[in-house]
């Protein structure tokens, strides 16, 4: 029950994004004990961020992108074409499913993908709009 | 699969045929058979998107072993052997019309695109998001990116793969790319 009560107060908190200490002292009913009530206010102020972050890592979401790994290869030659030299970007992703649905054990897969110089500039030009876009909002 | 084929409407079925002489032409990087499904089943048609994959792949398959072996239509025909009985008319009439049409633009020799043993990455779909609320925090404002990243497996199917990334990840994945374009302009 004390576990359950903790939790729910730590919880409110959070939701509600309390992080002045009267906030949260006002919390507390009446006949409170006084340091016992300043004790737990301090201790819920200095943990409050990280238990933010917490929750926002937590939230439902589409899968995460927990990783990125690249290498640049030549194509020298194949079985069909015996001289060549082509330059291309192998790509390996690792991504994090929904971490509300795996709990504690998260599944990562790996996505493997080949680029070449064009298909490049088309992600770096995406890229680069996605980047503009977050300026302009930045900037609101 | 040719069960799977008796499914398919005669226009469906010529589409699919389609995409993939188009696919074996290099002209387009792969078979959308998730859309294609998706609109068969729009129009009622009970078919999933397994099925459709198989019946791409078959096809796909008679179609390059025929361009290798750089049979005729009679040939090809003949090559479906028993399958022709089992499969529907209007399928047969559909592979005939086809190979007739397209058998001679399709090039056997192969260039470097598709030597890939990994998928090859054909678009990007992005959505620049701010997350106002949860049931966690009641104000929030964290932004996210969420990005969907079509891929042309080696078989030809494309798929589509959706994930989100923090600003800062973001931020990282950005330069990891402008790192990759970095070199291949040395190399």
């Amino acid at each position: 029950q004390l576990v359950s009560a903790l939790h729910n107060l730590t919880r409110h908190v959070v939701y509600r994004g309390l992080t002045e200490a009267e906030d949260i002292l006002s919390l507390f009913p009446e006949n409170f004990h006084q340091n016992l009530k300043n004790l737990l206010t301090k201790i819920i102020l200095e943990n409050i961020s990280a238990w933010r972050n917490e929750a926002e890592a937590s939230q439902i979401s589409l899968p995460r992108l927990v990783d990125v790994d690249w290498r640049v290869d030549i194509k020298t030659s194949s079985d069909s074409i015996s001289r060549m030299a082509i330059p291309t970007c192998l790509l390996q992703l690792k991504i994090q499913e929904d971490v509300a649905l795996c709990g504690n054990s998260p599944v990562v897969s790996a996505l493997t993908l080949e680029l070449s110089k064009e298909t490049l500039d088309t992600m770096l030009e995406s890229l680069g709009r996605i980047r503009d876009q977050l300026s302009a909002v930045a900037n609101k | 699969a040719a069960d799977k084929i008796n499914l398919m409407p005669q226009d469906f079925f010529a589409e699919l045929c389609e995409q993939i002489i188009q696919h074996l032409n290099h002209k387009i990087p792969g078979v959308n058979t998730a859309e294609l499904c998706q609109r068969m089943q729009t129009s009622g048609i009970e078919i999933n998107a397994g099925d459709l994959e198989k019946i791409a792949n078959v096809i796909s398959f008679l179609f390059s072993t025929a361009a290798r072996n750089s049979l005729s239509t009679e040939e090809l025909v003949t090559t479906l052997g028993n399958a022709v009985s089992t499969l529907p008319k209007h399928a047969v009439q559909v592979i005939r019309h086809v190979w007739n049409e397209r058998s001679k633009s399709i090039s056997v020799s192969e260039d470097a695109r598709s030597m890939a043993t990994v998928g090859q990455f054909v678009d990007i779909k992005w959505k620049l998001g701010v997350a106002v609320s949860s049931d966690s925090c009641r104000s929030l404002k964290y932004p996210y990116v969420t990005v969907m990243l079509k891929v042309a497996d080696p078989s030809g199917q494309i798929t589509d793969k959706s994930f989100e990334m923090t600003i800062p990840q973001f931020q990282n994945f950005f330069r990891q790319f402008k790192e990759m374009a970095a070199v291949l302009e040395t190399v």
